[in-house]
Parts: structure tokens; C-alpha cells; sequence
């Protein structure tokens, strides 16, 4: 690593990376010849291809966000990406034919011990494509479709038909025109009626190349009265130049079905992360984004749930840490389009080193739907003076049976806190630790406990020296 | 920048969200009518002088509009004084344009109030708080029922200076207000009460902004609004605490009642902190009239009529509660009776 891209990053355990040995690499840079090679090269039916055209201009004819970080995002130059790399020549079942560099990666990442101790499946991507897929035998007898996203596409062409680009249409958003153009990898996922998927079933997501763009697409489909938790998990080596990673994620939750979607994102500090995800919850369905953001150099991401079907619920519980040179640009939307929906959104951030954050969010009720009740609660806390903190909320309100509450604070770790734990032998770091543990611990409870283990000591490396 | 000079500012702006430049300005963009003065005038002891319009360069082109309207200009200094100062600011032209600068040099309660059948009116007010002057100030907007309005204030507060600054806006049919405070110096603070009473097709968005730019500083705002027939209204508030503004302390709340299915609120508070030592936090809150209150009400004998205004009355009135000021807080409810009472009356 070098000494620049060292100082950028700090102490980030994730930044190590492997030789670039790749079967396909693209040149780098974006036209709509790339957009059908990738196709092409995939071998995807017509319609995709056309849909990923389709996107590609609407790609470019649409401006740039002017919300946000508008610097940081003008600074993004999309000629200097890549748009493919295909690290393997097949996704493979067992880990011991995956090639042995992206094996050693995943199994310093943890990932096979993982799966062998607590997970119903695995989908790990590595650059453009997924390297390793599995699901247990029991849920596959159930019918449960796990696979990654190509293989979804040639496997369930209808299915993949119909609800691709449903709740995300290509003409969303800018990143959402590029993802659609540009997409691979990403997970397919389908519960059959009734089926409970009682074990997560993750997909680990690790950008290794530089200047890399990784545009994974993830679909899950939860029919009536099924129940699954999604784990995802995101690394990259530290480059001192930039990465962009523009995920689109559909989640689709039919009558009383259930969908826990959690993200632990641990991009390094050189990748652009502008994600969009939302859900589509039909009636007395469930659907619950918690969503981690710790690294990335700018991440804007407001996991959205569109409430459609009477007794439908959302919850988003989403944390941000934003470290030096990091603009945690995150929030929650949830639209209230049936009666009687209710959802509760909390979002948690810590400013240190000058970082940002900021929370963005959108809860609307529409004219038709009554009896509709939502909470927002917003805490930040900033670590020290040449840290920001914001809050842009927004309430829509077109119902007057709506009951709606929104909260929000700023401030600064208790004198009173700190005194109390360092009065009982704590040195100064370790009560910030522990301070800061707190205050996430509403995010981490709801978290598989390895999860919770591992983001509570990043969240300690993070903190290592934060005082003074 | 100069009027013609402006591009129109993109609805991606919470500022202009709601309510596009397009659709509050009297005219085309980009051009300028032909406007009258708006008449001010006042019983009290002061005098307003009128003064050639300054030829300055605006960022917000609210404000580079109506310096380019060249409607009349007036100004008041005011000495310290306990006796309540009236204002009075008229529009019974097609389309009216005044500016108003008012600087405090001691404390002293300051009512304006906004009235007249013209279509259009643009006022834009300043004023300057002196060191150590406790202000109250009260504005009125009772325009006749098809009148627009395009209102922008501009508040710089000195050193020790405090402002109590409220609204209580029942008139117009399309309303637009921009009341931005400046906490210049240590020790500055404003606290803020903005009442709103919609009905029919009314369309009210109120924007405060409140820039805490040095240490010591406080603020608070609380916004109600009831909403009733097929009205809209917009709250949005913009905290901002300077990196250097350590110990200062903000807060927000809106409020908002829905009184007919047709009726439709957005509140967005926003807040942005540069500063570690502070304590800034909003809220906002939006439902329908209580069930068990109304219940409550009914049981002892009022109507549902009666039992609703009753508890709208005493949810807008609660905005001017907080007000430390006396004079101001009374003369704000008594306003807000009058306009109550005539409701009601029909």
C-alpha cells in the first residue's frame, strides 16, 4: 500500500489485497459497446440486453444528483472504471475449487467458517462475478432458490422477467441507470409460500482490482407467508485512487411474508458506495433494512420501503460512522400507499476525524391511506470540532388520520458518561469504546450475534485513539 | 448577483420544493412588473423615513426580486421604549413592493401587520438588534383571501441581544415567507413562534433559517399549523451551528393538525452541525384532533363544532406560549381569537 493511500486509510484490517489475475478484464471506461459485450458475454436474452441499452442512455443523459455531496460526486471520473472482470471461470459449490488467491481472501475474511457454523447459504463475489455458491440441501428441498444473479437470469427467465427492474426501474435515478446498464453478479432469491428460512443465508461482496466498479443486482422474492434474513457483508483493498460500487437492491414482500435485509458495510475509504434499495410490502407483509455503514468514501444510500398492501410494516434501524475524509450520506424512506401501515425508522451516526454524516430521510402518507402511524428517531453524536453532523428529514403528510412523529439530536459524548466509566478504572479509550458500543447497541441487537461480535470491534479499531 | 442574472433556483432545494419560484413570483421569469409601493404607515411615536432603494447583490433571488421591483423603501431606528410600536403595511394595488429596515437600538415590542385586497405583494423586511436589546416582534398577515405573498426577513443580532420573533399568518391565498436570523456575536439568541391557520385552498410555506455563527448562541422555534379544507401547508426549517459556535443550543419543533381529508402538511427540519460542544436537536409531529379530547369536550356539552375549535384554538395559541415577552405573546393571542372567533362565527 502506499504511504498516500496508508495515511487515507488508517488502520482499515481489510485493505490488504491480492494479485489482479483475471480470464476477462474490459478496458477501462464506459460506451454502449461495453454494455453489450457484457451482455454478450453473459449470453442474456434479448430483452436484457435492450433493457441494459435502454439504461445506458438514459445513463447519460441524466445530470448528476444536485443533492448530496455534490463535489465528491462530480469528482467521480466513470471513464477511468472498469466495468468487467471475471475472476473465475465458473462459480463454484465448494470452496476448495475456487482459485486458491480468492480462497485465501475469503477465508481471511472468515467467510467458509462462517457458513459451516451459522448459515443456510453463501453467494461470494469477487470483482464482477460470484466465485462460490451454495445453499444447504434442506432449504433447496423446500424449493428456496439461492443463486447468484447471472444464473438466476438463465436459470428462471421469466420469473427474473417480471420482477426485474419492478420496485428500481432503470429511470429511478442516475446510479440506478448505470447499475441496470452495467449489472452482474448480486444474488437471486425466491422463498416458496409458507417456507421459513430459519438460518441467514449471506453474500459477501469483495472488490479487489483498482478503479474497479463493482454493479452487483440483487432480486429477492418472499412469497405469502414465507420469512427470510439476508446478510450481506462488503470489503475492498486501499488504493489511494478510487473504486465505485452502485448496487441495486429489489426486495419484494408478498402478503404476510417477512424480509430482514442486514448490510454491514465495510467498503475501504477509496470507494464511492451509491446504492439504491427499496421494497415493495404487499399486505401484512414485513420488511426491515438494518443497515451498517462504517467505511467507503461516500456512501448515499436510503433503503426505502414502499408500504402497498393494508397492515404492512417497515423498519429501518441504520448506523453510520464516518471517519476522516468519509461522508456518510445515508437515511430511510418510507412511503405510506395503503391504510392502517405503520414503520419505525432509527438512525444512529458518529462524526470523528472530520468526517460527515448525515441523515437523510422521506416519510410520506398519501391522501388514501388512513390510519397510518410512523416513528423517526435520529441520534448523532460528533466526537470532536472538525466533525459535522446534519439531518435533512422529511415529513409528507396527505392523511389527517395519520399519527406521525419524527426526533432528532445532536451532541457531543457526556462529560458525565465518560467520568463515571474512567472513575471506575477505564482508561479514556476504553469508556469511548464502550460509549460508543452503547449507543449502537439498539443496530447491533438485531444483528446475528457474529455479526455484532465483529462490528463492535471495528467500531473499536475505529475509535482507537479518538480522544484528545 | 442581480435579478436578471439568477438562474431559477431547481426544485431539488427544500427552499423551493413546494413551492416553485415559477408559482409564487407575480410574472414570467426572468422579467419584473411594473409594482406600487406598499403603504406603510404608523400611530406610534416613531418616524419612517423613506429612503432610495440600495443597489445590493443577493444570493437568494426571493430577495434579488424584490430589490429589483424598486417598490417603496422605509426605515425606522427605535430607541428603547416599553410601549408597544404598531406598524402598518398595506397592499391595495394590483401588485405591491416594499422594503422595510428597522434597526433596534434598545429593546422595544414591534408589531407589523400585513393587510389589503391588492393580488400580489412582496415585502422584505431587515433589521439590525443592537448589543444588549431585548426585542419582541410580532407580524400579522391578514391579506385579503385571493392576495399572493412573497415575504423574506433578514435578522442580525448582536452581541447579548435577544429576539422573540413571532408569526401569526391567517390571511392570503399563496404564501410564501423566508425569515432567516443571524446569531452574530456571543451571547445572541431568538426564539421563534410561527402560528399557522389554513383553510380552503390556501397554500402557506413558511421557510425559517437560523445560523448560529458564534459561540454562546441560542435558538428555538416552534411552528404550528392547522390545516383545514384543501389547504397546504409547508414547514421547513435550516439549523445551521458554525464550526466555531461551541456551547450554543437549538431546537425545533413542528407541529402540525390535519382537519379535513383534503388538507395536506410537509415539515422538514433540517439541521446541520459543524461545531462538537452543542446541543441541537428537532422534532416534528403530525396527527389528526384527539379522539378522547373531542370525547372529553362533547360529553360536557359542546357540539362537535364548538369541541374542534376549541381544541384547534388551544393547539395554535400554544405556539405563542413559550414567548416571554407579554405584550407580544397577548397581542399574538388576541389576533389569533379575533380570527377564531370570526371562523367560527362563519
Amino acid at each position: 500500500m502506499s504511504d498516500e493511500a496508508q495515511e487515507l486509510i488508517g488502520d482499515y484490517q481489510y485493505g490488504f489485497h491480492d494479485p489482479e489475475n483475471s480470464t476477462i478484464r474490459f478496458d477501462k471506461g464506459l460506451s454502449e459497446q461495453v454494455v453489450r459485450d457484457i451482455s454478450e458475454l453473459k449470453n442474456e436474452p434479448e430483452w436484457m440486453t435492450e433493457l441494459r441499452v435502454k439504461a445506458y442512455n438514459h445513463f447519460m443523459e441524466r445530470a448528476m444528483p444536485e443533492w448530496g455531496n455534490c463535489p465528491m460526486l462530480e469528482s467521480i471520473d466513470f471513464e477511468s472504471i472498469t466495468y468487467f472482470l471475471r475472476s473465475s471461470d465458473q462459480t463454484e459449490k465448494s470452496w476448495d475449487d475456487v482459485p486458491a488467491d480468492i480462497k485465501n481472501t475469503f477465508d481471511r475474511l472468515g467467510i467458509p467458517e462462517a457458513e459451516q457454523k451459522w448459515l443456510g447459504g453463501v453467494t461470494a463475489q469477487y470483482e464482477s462475478e460470484a466465485v462460490y455458491h451454495s445453499i444447504r440441501e434442506d432449504l433447496e428441498e423446500q424449493g428456496v432458490i439461492f443463486l447468484d444473479m447471472d444464473s438466476g437470469l438463465k436459470q428462471y427467465p421469466e420469473i427474473v422477467k417480471k420482477y426485474f427492474g419492478s420496485v428500481i426501474p432503470h429511470s429511478d435515478n442516475k446510479f440506478a441507470a448505470l447499475n441496470t446498464a452495467v449489472w452482474s453478479g448480486g444474488s437471486f432469491l425466491y422463498i416458496p409460500k409458507g417456507v421459513s428460512v430459519e438460518m441467514p443465508v449471506q453474500a459477501y461482496f469483495r472488490i479487489n482490482a483498482k478503479n474497479m466498479g463493482q454493479f452487483e443486482r440483487t432480486l429477492i422474492i418472499a412469497d405469502e407467508g414465507s420469512t427470510i434474513h439476508y446478510v450481506e457483508g462488503c470489503t475492498a483493498p486501499s488504493y489511494s485512487t478510487d473504486s465505485l460500487h452502485s448496487a441495486v437492491v429489489e426486495l419484494i414482500a408478498l402478503e404476510g411474508a417477512s424480509i430482514r435485509y442486514s448490510t454491514v458495510q465495510n467498503w475501504s475509504s477509496n470507494v464511492y458506495n451509491l446504492v439504491t434499495k427499496r421494497a415493495h410490502a404487499y399486505k401484512n407483509a414485513v420488511v426491515e433494512w438494518v443497515d451498517g455503514n462504517i467505511g467507503s468514501k461516500l456512501t448515499m444510500k436510503y433503503p426505502s420501503v414502499m408500504l402497498l398492501g393494508e397492515g404492512a410494516h417497515a423498519e429501518v434501524i441504520s448506523v453510520a460512522y464516518a471517519g476522516k475524509g468519509q461522508h456518510q450520506d445515508t437515511g430511510a424512506k418510507v412511503h405510506h400507499l395503503a391504510s392502517n401501515t405503520t414503520s419505525n425508522i432509527l438512525s444512529k451516526s458518529i462524526s470523528k476525524n472530520g468526517g460527515r454524516s448525515s441523515y437523510r430521510g422521506l416519510l410520506q402518507v398519501t391522501p388514501r391511506s388512513k390510519g397510518c402511524r410512523s416513528k423517526v428517531v435520529c441520534d448523532a453524536l460528533i466526537l470532536d470540532g472538525t466533525s459535522r453532523s446534519d439531518t435533512y428529514p422529511t415529513m409528507e403528510i396527505g392523511n389527517p388520520s395519520s399519527d406521525l412523529e419524527h426526533e432528532a439530536s445532536v451532541s457531543k459524548v457526556s462529560g458525565d458518561q465518560l467520568f463515571y466509566l474512567m472513575s471506575r478504572g477505564f482508561t479514556e479509550d476504553e469508556a469511548m469504546g464502550l460509549i460508543v458500543n452503547g449507543f449502537f447497541e439498539p443496530f447491533t441487537r438485531e444483528l446475528p450475534m457474529e455479526y455484532a461480535v465483529e462490528l463492535n470491534k471495528l467500531l473499536e479499531l475505529e475509535m482507537e485513539g479518538s480522544i484528545g | 448577483m442581480m435579478y436578471h442574472q439568477m438562474p431559477i433556483p431547481p426544485r431539488s432545494e427544500h427552499l423551493w420544493r413546494y413551492t416553485p419560484w415559477s408559482r409564487i413570483q407575480p410574472t414570467k421569469n426572468g422579467e419584473v412588473p411594473d409594482v406600487e409601493g406598499l403603504t406603510f404607515s404608523t400611530p406610534s411615536q416613531v418616524t419612517l423615513l423613506v429612503n432610495p432603494l440600495e443597489q445590493i447583490e443577493h444570493t437568494d433571488i426571493a430577495r434579488a426580486f424584490l430589490l429589483a421591483c424598486n417598490g417603496e423603501n422605509v426605515s425606522v431606528a427605535i430607541e428603547e421604549t416599553a410601549e408597544p410600536i404598531h406598524i402598518h403595511a398595506v397592499s391595495n394595488a394590483e401588485t405591491t413592493v416594499g422594503t422595510l429596515h428597522i434597526e433596534f437600538k434598545g429593546s422595544a415590542t414591534v408589531f407589523v401587520h400585513l393587510s389589503g385586497e391588492g393580488s400580489w405583494c412582496g415585502l422584505h423586511l431587515t433589521a439590525n438588534v443592537n448589543p444588549n436589546a431585548h426585542v419582541g416582534f410580532g407580524f400579522i398577515n391578514d391579506l385579503g383571501s385571493s392576495c399572493n405573498l412573497l415575504r423574506c426577513e433578514d435578522w442580525h443580532i448582536a452581541r447579548d441581544a435577544s429576539v422573540e420573533h413571532a408569526t401569526l399568518s391567517i390571511g392570503g391565498q399563496r404564501c410564501k415567507s423566508d425569515v432567516r436570523s443571524y446569531l452574530n456575536q456571543s451571547g445572541a439568541s431568538v426564539r421563534t413562534s410561527v402560528t399557522v391557520s389554513a383553510d380552503e385552498k390556501r397554500h402557506e410555506d413558511q421557510h425559517v433559517e437560523i445560523h448560529h455563527l458564534h459561540s454562546h448562541t441560542d435558538s428555538d422555534l416552534v411552528m404550528n399549523s392547522a390545516c383545514d379544507g384543501r389547504s397546504h401547508f409547508i414547514g421547513t426549517g435550516l439549523l445551521t451551528i458554525a464550526r466555531n459556535a461551541n456551547h450554543s443550543h437549538a431546537g425545533q419543533v413542528f407541529r402540525n393538525l390535519l382537519l379535513s381529508d383534503k388538507a395536506r402538511a410537509e415539515a422538514i427540519p433540517e439541521l446541520e452541525v459543524l461545531a462538537d460542544d452543542v446541543s441541537a436537536a428537532h422534532g416534528a409531529a403530525s396527527a389528526p384532533v384527539d379522539e378522547s379530547q373531542m370525547h372529553y369536550l362533547m360529553s360536557r356539552g359542546l357540539n362537535h363544532e364548538e369541541s374542534q375549535s376549541l381544541i384547534v384554538s388551544g393547539f395554535l395559541l400554544s405556539a405563542f406560549s413559550n414567548l416571554n415577552n407579554q405584550r407580544l405573546a397577548e397581542e399574538m393571542q388576541h389576533q389569533l381569537n379575533i380570527h377564531l372567533e370570526d371562523e367560527l362565527s362563519g
